[in-house]
């Protein structure tokens, strides 16, 4: 089993060498540590949402309302960020609550309703949205003090402490996923719901954790956004969660769940990066952008089956 | 299991599908009665001119009925069936698409109801059109850039959501004038979708690739201008390269008042929305009206900075 997820993203690790070869062949200015450094920086915040997402979709559930929770999150700390109000972990705090919250809901009506996710999660989406709407009264929230700012726009030894935001969430979700009872029941909960509960794992409790986890995730990824463009908007975060689902199934997560890791993930938020940043550099036009997009997607994955195939 | 998947979903698309369009009933003490479709209430600048109808229309003793068509031209179009249901006055429409949303003012027209589009056109002409012409937008953002940079140097173009109509005539009124300046190129054109993390994304990578370069931004709208801004002052280029945006929006005042955004075009929102009113209710009085009630667009600059801050 580990063994394949490890052949699973050797191939995917391949796909993206070769990627980042071409475009590199092509622009020089690619492979430079300021590029790369831009690249981990756009990456970091449908990152945290793909990162919280994996556990969900191990469990073989699914969360749209991830987008809205951004917005939700997003606008509450706004609110609060104003630079005469709160000390900046007030505002952080009840971004993180916020999120946590709607993820709580959606675990929990998952599990006492037995409604499949993607309905639940897409009534929640609506649901998100409607409250950001209210919160703002439908206006971007601005003016927000300099220190909740920083947290989007800051350096730590020079580095953007969204990157190191991005590389400490990631290591505490691998941990999570490989290391922990936890992590263990989450497979087995997606690979055999049945078999799970034979063997006495709560799954109710698994599952609740999965989608407040996304939920917190995606409050953090909410706070993060506002801070970076220094405003919480009502709207933002729409389709962010189909990008940060399309990463992870590019990351070799079956949706049908049981499989996948956070290094697959990891390397699935990557790759889109680099693709939307080199097409940049090459200045490829808008309309082809997106075709060339979804061909590499679907290229990616075919290529990752393909090379698990000859390798078993 | 299925099933029941099923019956919720289109529970919910009934649910969505028939909201808040049968709450008015004609008041019966002759009261103009209004119906009013917006594109979008998620958009600070159609909330804007939404609030300013209310105002418009509470002074000139007109009800309203306004429904938000969610940016869904074939929601647009059930809507100005049930207000056509209703026997509304009047309606206004803030059209969704140019080409969609024509369906909606040809079967006012057809019930012989007046109907007046505010902001963006359609096909097919309704009786009265009040808003700006965004052509002389993007003409007005370029023509500044190209004073300031005095007629010569690079640009790049931030586009919004490609194929909307505020999109296309913004890029063309740019053309024009990119025309009349062989000196200035324009080096490098993407569309951000109006989204101000977005843009901000796309002028990180634009530095990379063109750096110093770059001489001037034209973004389509103010959130995207503002989104270059930060990503030009994390890489220290702010100084050196001049930033323009439309919309005027609250947030890109600021900027202006600051010295961020060099400049913004100002698109009056207030005078859209009492417009709009205004021409509904003349109409409803059979009072003459002008076909087209053109609301022009302002430079906002640091020197008239002031008239514009509240």
């Amino acid at each position: 089993m580990q063994y394949i997820n490890n052949i699973r993203q050797y191939g995917l690790l391949i796909v993206f060498g070769i990627i980042c070869l071409i475009i590199s062949l092509i622009t020089p200015q690619f492979l430079t540590v300021s590029n790369w450094t831009i690249i981990v920086t756009q990456v970091s915040i449908n990152a945290l949402l793909a990162f919280g997402v994996t556990f969900v979709i191990i469990t073989g559930g699914i969360d749209l309302s991830l987008g809205s929770i951004v917005a939700v999150s997003g606008v509450t700390s706004a609110m609060l960020a104003h630079p005469d109000s709160y000390p900046v972990l007030i505002p952080i705090s009840m971004g993180l609550l916020a999120g946590l919250l709607m993820g709580a809901f959606n675990g929990f009506i998952i599990t006492k309703s037995k409604i499949a996710p993607f309905i639940v999660t897409l009534g929640t989406m609506t649901i998100g949205r409607g409250l950001a709407l209210i919160l703002s009264d439908g206006r971007p929230v601005s003016n927000l003090s300099d220190s909740f700012n920083y947290l989007g726009s800051g350096t730590v030894l020079g580095i953007p402490v969204l990157i190191l935001i991005f590389i400490l969430v990631f290591a505490i979700c691998s941990i999570i996923l490989s290391k922990t009872i936890l992590g263990r029941h989450i497979y087995a909960v997606g690979g055999n719901e049945q078999a799970a509960r034979a063997s006495g794992i709560n799954i109710e409790r698994v599952k609740l954790s999965v989608y407040s986890i996304s939920g917190l995730l995606a409050g953090l990824a909410g706070i993060l956004l506002a801070s970076r463009i220094t405003t919480g908007q009502p709207n933002a975060g729409a389709g962010f969660e189909l990008d940060a689902i399309a990463a992870v199934v590019i990351g070799g997560t079956s949706t049908s769940g049981g499989k996948g890791s956070m290094a697959g993930t990891l390397i699935g938020v990557l790759l889109i990066g680099v693709i939307n940043n080199g097409l940049d550099l090459l200045n490829v036009t808008s309309y082809y952008q997106q075709v060339v997009m979804g061909i590499i997607i679907i290229g990616a994955v075919v290529l990752d089956s393909l090379h698990q195939k000859s390798n078993s | 299991m299925k099933y029941s998947h099923l019956i919720f979903i289109t529970l919910l698309a009934l649910f969505a599908g028939c909201n808040q369009s049968t709450n008015s009933e004609k008041s019966k003490e002759n009261k103009i009665v209004i119906g009013i479709s917006m594109l979008s209430m998620q958009n600070e600048f159609i909330v804007n001119i939404n609030d300013e109808m209310q105002k418009k229309a509470q002074e000139l003793g007109a009800e309203l009925i306004i429904v938000d068509a969610e940016r869904s031209p074939l929601k647009q179009i059930e809507q100005v069936e049930s207000f056509i249901a209703q026997k509304v006055d009047v309606i206004i429409l803030n059209p969704c698409e140019f080409e969609a949303s024509s369906p909606a003012v040809a079967k006012a027209l057809a019930a012989n109801i007046p109907i007046v589009n505010v902001n963006s056109a359609t096909k097919i002409a309704p009786t009265a059109f009040v808003g700006s012409n965004d052509l002389e937008s993007g003409r007005i953002a370029m023509k500044f850039i190209a004073d300031k940079l005095g007629g010569k140097g690079n640009v790049v173009m931030i586009q919004g959501l490609n194929g909307q109509a505020a999109q296309i005539q913004r890029e063309l009124g740019a053309k024009e004038i990119l025309k009349e300046y062989p000196g200035l190129k324009l080096i490098a054109q993407q569309t951000a979708e109006w989204d101000r993390s977005k843009s901000m994304d796309l002028m990180q990578n634009w530095i990379q690739s063109y750096g110093p370069k770059i001489n001037a931004v034209f973004a389509q709208n103010d959130e995207m201008g503002l989104g270059a801004i930060k990503a030009l002052q994390d890489a220290g280029m702010k100084d050196k390269v001049v930033v323009v945006s439309i919309d005027a929006i609250a947030d890109a005042l600021q900027a202006v008042s600051k010295g961020n955004l060099d400049a913004t075009v100002f698109q009056d929102a207030k005078k859209q929305g009492a417009g709009a009113i205004e021409t509904a209710v003349k109409i409803a009085k059979g009072q003459k009206i002008e076909k087209e009630l053109m609301i022009p667009f302002q430079l906002v600059t640091k020197t008239n900075i002031k008239e514009y801050l509240k």
